[in-house]
């Protein structure tokens, strides 16, 4: 087992925050995973998707420590889906079921591909109130992979894992790092080669988004300055498709940032989110004392001429 | 290879309320100023990339709450710091006097590796008002007993000596980072077989 899966801090994530089951779609074998924390009163929760390989709880680290300070924050694991139209479709279900009009979506590597595209579907019904994409893409060919993508369904988990852990930078030498790496094979080593196979066909099947759609989306985009998967070229085309977004830069960080550099990344995330904290889209509840000291940083006028 | 690496910078601006530290940062990087007063909550983030001796540098630059009621988010970020921006107003000599508080703060929390020659400027902002305080002098005094801090008079209003003051922490902060490359680092292991050719994206995890 993994260092992290054996810390106090992850096996109190699993003690007390139950995992959850939802199907959305008429074949009852697509579940959607969850992990749900904070006020329920709260409409416009944070959602955290994925990449390929991880399960729900590697935003373990983003669920406990944003829900302690009043955040509703919400995990989520993809059924099997083999489409985007499937993919798209399943997710504004699942809004609906949890009674979420608009939401702020933290996607990373797949997980922000999906979120993009989801933005993109929902534009005119807007159900994204804003964006975080961390170590992300927006045009599934730079893999290279379009052609392979519709065979992979009946390929090898051990071919598809493979595909993957190639991926994966194994020179770190930050301890924390190669004890996101390590917490992520074991993630990766579990899944089914279904779950596995459907996740690599959407993040590789001919798809980009089109970013004009996504023209009045807040946009933070995340991504680390040391080895990670995605190229600096990859990384720069990213900057310049939203060149309105705001950049979140962390100095190291790996593939996997939330789970290695959480706090930096957490800090991140509420920057991002205080703007909503006065408005209808608010990601968490504040207590009274925090409702007056906004209002009065407010209304404080004037005193520098 | 290594000095090819990219470079991100991050710089915190610190001193007390009112001082103008978020005008500050709006001016060098957005190049707008605006009179209206607005206490900063937590803290927030502008990047801005600059060229310093011929390389392109990313800039983040972190503007802080001055009113510790604000400083919701704790010192998480002082963590990894390069540089710091200590800024006062010259026309308030208690904004002055605190220099020496929030500079031995940062040493706390940020604790960088060589707190002596830690790259600090030091800002006496709102040089285009009448009523000025704290003189020259003075300030350039209290910046030399602390290890000869470089000390920038600014108007964030009208856009005087705000990027020379960027610019001399960023260079400062680059020169502290090319140290270190240098004495720590490892050297890059030789490669037997080229995987920079390699044209795909590794299959994103």
């Amino acid at each position: 087992m993994s260092d992290i899966s054996r810390s106090h801090e992850y096996l109190s994530f699993r003690s007390t925050i139950p995992q959850r089951k939802i199907i959305v779609d008429d074949d009852n074998s697509k579940e959607w995973t969850l992990y749900e924390a904070g006020p329920k009163t709260v409409k416009s929760p944070l959602i955290c998707f994925p990449p390929a390989s991880g399960t729900a709880d590697v935003y373990f680290r983003q669920v406990l420590g944003l829900s302690a300070l009043g955040y509703r924050v919400i995990a989520v694991e993809y059924p099997i889906y083999w489409t985007m139209k499937e993919f798209v479709e399943g997710f504004r279900k699942l809004l609906d079921h949890l009674v979420l009009d608009r939401v702020h979506i933290f996607g990373a590597s797949l997980g922000g591909f999906l979120a993009q595209k989801f933005a993109e579907h929902s534009c005119r019904s807007q159900r994204v109130a804003s964006l975080i994409l961390c170590n992300t893409f927006y045009d599934t060919t730079i893999f290279q992979q379009t052609n392979s993508a519709p065979t992979f369904w009946m390929m090898p988990a051990v071919y598809l894992k493979k595909m993957v852990m190639g991926s994966f930078e194994r020179r770190a030498t930050e301890p924390e790092i190669v004890d996101s790496i390590d917490f992520m094979v074991e993630k990766l080593d579990g899944m089914s080669q279904q779950a596995l196979a459907s996740r690599l066909t959407l993040n590789c099947m001919n798809c980009y988004v089109e970013p004009q759609k996504l023209r009045d989306v807040d946009i933070l985009l995340m991504d680390v300055f040391d080895e990670c998967a995605l190229s600096s070229g990859v990384r720069e085309e990213m900057c310049k498709c939203y060149p309105e977004a705001k950049r979140a830069h962390l100095k190291t960080g790996g593939n996997f940032p939330y789970l290695s550099k959480s706090t930096e990344v957490n800090v991140f995330l509420q920057i991002h989110l205080r703007k909503y904290d006065m408005g209808p889209y608010r990601a968490r509840e504040l207590t009274e004392n925090e409702l007056q000291l906004l209002s009065e940083a407010d209304g404080t006028l004037n005193k520098s001429s | 290879m290594a000095s090819r690496k990219k470079v991100l910078l991050k710089v915190i601006i610190l001193g007390d309320s009112g001082v103008g530290k978020t005008s500050l940062m709006n001016q060098y990087v957005a190049k707008k100023f605006s009179n209206q007063y607005k206490a900063t909550i937590g803290a927030d983030f502008l990047t801005k990339e600059v060229m310093v001796d011929d390389r392109l540098v990313t800039m983040q630059i972190w503007d802080t709450a001055g009113q510790e009621r604000f400083q919701s988010l704790g010192v998480a970020f002082y963590r990894g710091a390069d540089g710091c921006v200590l800024v006062f107003d010259v026309t308030m000599p208690n904004t002055f006097r605190s220099l020496d508080s929030w500079r031995d703060e940062f040493l706390i929390q940020a604790s960088p590796r060589d707190p002596e020659n830690f790259p600090f400027v030091v800002i006496g902002n709102k040089i285009d008002l009448e009523n000025r305080a704290v003189s020259a002098r003075r300030a350039q005094g209290w910046c030399h007993s602390k290890g000869d801090i470089p000390y920038f008079e600014t108007s964030a209003k009208e856009a005087i000596n705000v990027e020379q003051a960027f610019q001399a922490v960023a260079k400062n902060a680059m020169a502290q980072e090319s140290d270190v490359e240098l004495c720590s680092d490892f050297p890059d292991p030789i490669k037997l077989k080229d995987d920079q050719a390699k044209p795909r994206e590794n299959c994103a995890c």
